[in-house]
């Protein structure tokens, strides 16, 4: 007889679920083990539980944003220009930056996308052959138009220690290759790149 | 704690059997077993036979059956086996020399302090249980042994059953001993 059936336990707010192990499961693995081992299922369904927890906290422990974030040294400003925008983003290496007010809280985010939609235009190599036809015109409009009226707003930010479950609701919102990490102010204190949060989940998960 | 509850934890909380061993393992237990116990016999009858000591006590019986038959549990290893008669003696010597005229009390505080005391000392072994209680109703050739019953045998006959363990369990591709030496 089991007395215990297999179910799934759900923690840290329905994030992970850990698999209960059944009196069948530990027999059937100790079998797979020479020799005698001194343990009653119990105990060990107990230590596994309390492992598994310890092991979840520790590796959520090491993806938190303030562990990944990246630091942005010239973050852009809502009545920036555009042309001064575009040199930053380009000088950054990032492919978006998080777009702050006088007051230094973000208020969105400037991404390649913005600039293809801004434009109406769904590759940058029609945005090439448009440039190529109007070249004074697009000096003129990127010097007179402000980040603010082609940013992304709201950005979609988390805080620096948001959960698992949390960045990932907030990538599933913000479909960007990056998000600004803030602080409880709204001050911004890195940008959270999707691939290093990719990167350090299968680094940690094997 | 309620009375219901009590009595509900004497049900137990496990209902399926654990696994038998395979017959591989239940044959190196028993080679195990018989050298380690051989062993001890008979260098204890080269070299102390018909003399008061002796490196043979009943406790080894069961250290045997931890150190070759359940080689991978923490109460087997090393620093346990060894340990554990160890401290185990001391604590049996002790309570023989204080509490004699009373030998129930002695018997009891003697077993009750060595679980202790492994406890403490991370050195459970619950053969190291027999070890104290037999220092404390043992004859009266063992009491005049006083803490000469600490080394020998209570140290040297666990020490031999550790080599013999080393040197026996390792020869199976499946076994390997100790786990951890302290």
């Amino acid at each position: 007889m089991e007395n215990i059936t297999n179910s799934n336990r759900c923690t840290h707010n329905n994030e992970i679920l850990e698999v209960e192990l059944s009196d069948t499961d530990i027999i059937d693995a100790m079998q797979h083990i020479s020799g005698y081992i001194d343990i009653t299922t119990e105990d060990f369904r107990e230590l596994y539980h309390l492992a598994y927890h310890h092991a979840i906290e520790r590796l959520l422990t090491k993806i938190q944003p303030k562990n990944l974030m990246r630091v942005v040294n010239e973050p852009l400003l809502a009545d920036m220009p555009l042309d001064q925008a575009a040199a930053i983003l380009i000088r950054s290496d990032f492919k978006s930056l998080p777009v702050l007010d006088a007051n230094g809280c973000v208020v969105g985010i400037l991404t390649d996308t913005d600039f293809l939609r801004w434009h109406k235009a769904n590759t940058f190599l029609e945005i090439l052959l448009n440039m190529a036809d109007n070249a004074f015109d697009f000096n003129h409009v990127y010097h007179e138009t402000s980040v603010s009226a082609i940013m992304t707003a709201p950005a979609i930010t988390v805080s620096e220690t948001a959960s698992f479950g949390e960045i990932v609701h907030a990538f599933y919102l913000h479909d960007r290759r990056s998000m600004p990490i803030i602080d409880t102010d709204n001050h911004l204190l890195g940008l959270l790149m999707r691939k290093d949060f990719i990167c350090a989940w299968k680094l940690i998960t094997g | 704690m309620k009375v219901p509850e009590y009595f509900q934890k004497m049900r137990g909380s496990t209902h399926t059997h654990l696994p038998r061993v395979n017959n591989s393992e239940i044959i190196w237990s028993w080679i195990g077993g018989f050298c380690g116990i051989a062993v001890v016999a008979w260098l204890d009858h080269l070299f102390f036979a018909g003399t008061d000591l002796s490196l043979m006590i009943a406790s080894f019986g069961a250290s045997a059956v931890l150190v070759y038959g359940a080689v991978r549990s923490p109460l087997a290893q090393p620093r346990n086996l060894v340990g554990g008669h160890f401290v185990s003696a001391i604590v049996g010597v002790i309570c023989w020399k204080l509490f004699h005229p009373y030998p129930a009390l002695a018997q009891a505080i003697a077993v009750a302090s060595a679980i202790a005391t492994m406890h403490f000392t991370r050195t459970l072994h619950p053969p190291g249980g027999a070890t104290a209680l037999n220092a404390v109703i043992g004859s009266a050739a063992l009491h005049k042994l006083g803490f000469w019953y600490v080394i020998m045998p209570a140290t040297l006959g666990p020490l031999i059953l550790l080599v013999v363990a080393v040197l026996v369990n390792n020869i199976p591709a499946t076994r390997k001993y100790p786990e951890i030496w302290f």
